[in-house]
């Protein structure tokens, strides 16, 4: 009986313990499928989306020349809410196209979401910033970190 | 030193996956557990109070007591 008790806590701690943001931005869109596909409308027709299609999808997305800045804001959104870390060639074409919109702020917050959505998964984001790191020199984008406002 | 590319799909689903199974079968653990120990036993003292219960000869003591207004001990 005890132990069973020290187990339950055990367990109430392990679910407690990743950051309340990480279950809130994901819990709109959750996806229970067997298969990896976030944006996946369980059909039993028609073919669930690939990962590359869908990369690809949202790197052509951010990719417009003429993008705006309200399909800037709406395509971020809309991405944050899925049940995974963008890629870095998608986060990759929004950086520029927050470039070509004049929006470094913006640019910053992306870098702040991401690190938000991978949650518990401390190792997601040093990753992505690495594989980032030749754009965000290029563009001359700072990382919250090197601002000094990733800390509260 | 270049940090590999780690999971980064469906994390939530993962966690789900791993995590309400378990709380489901808690939470009916511990109605359970509930039920067996607190509604059960209440319901049966309950029962095995009315059982042998004489609501004529309660009634009577309580009437001898002079709690009533409408009838008094049998004294007076």
């Amino acid at each position: 009986m005890k132990s069973v008790i020290q187990l339950f806590l055990l367990w109430s701690v392990l679910v407690l313990s990743p950051s309340l943001s990480f279950s809130l931005s994901l819990s709109l869109s959750l996806s229970l499928s067997l298969t990896p596909p976030l944006a996946s409308r369980c059909y039993s027709h028609g073919k669930v989306e690939t990962d590359e299609e869908f990369d690809a999808r949202w790197v052509t997305y951010f990719n417009k020349p003429d993008i705006d800045a309200w399909e800037l804001k709406k395509g971020m959104n809309t991405l944050i809410g899925y049940d995974l870390v963008p890629e870095a060639k998608i986060l990759d074409s929004a950086l520029r196209a927050c470039r070509r919109l004049n929006d470094l702020a913006s640019a910053i917050r992306i870098l702040e979401a991401i690190k938000d959505k991978a949650g518990p998964h401390k190792d997601i984001y040093p990753y992505l910033i690495q594989e980032l790191k030749p754009t965000l020199t290029e563009l001359g984008i700072s990382t919250p970190e090197e601002l000094g406002i990733d800390k509260i | 030193m270049s940090l590999a590319k780690p999971a980064m799909r469906g994390l939530l689903g993962k966690r789900l996956r791993f995590h309400l199974p378990i709380a489901f079968t808690l939470s009916l653990v511990a109605a359970a557990a509930f039920k067996f120990t607190v509604t059960e036993p209440r319901k049966q003292a309950y029962a095995d109070f009315y059982k042998q219960y004489d609501a004529v000869k309660e009634f009577n003591a309580m009437k001898e007591a002079g709690i009533f207004e409408s009838v008094r001990p049998s004294g007076e």
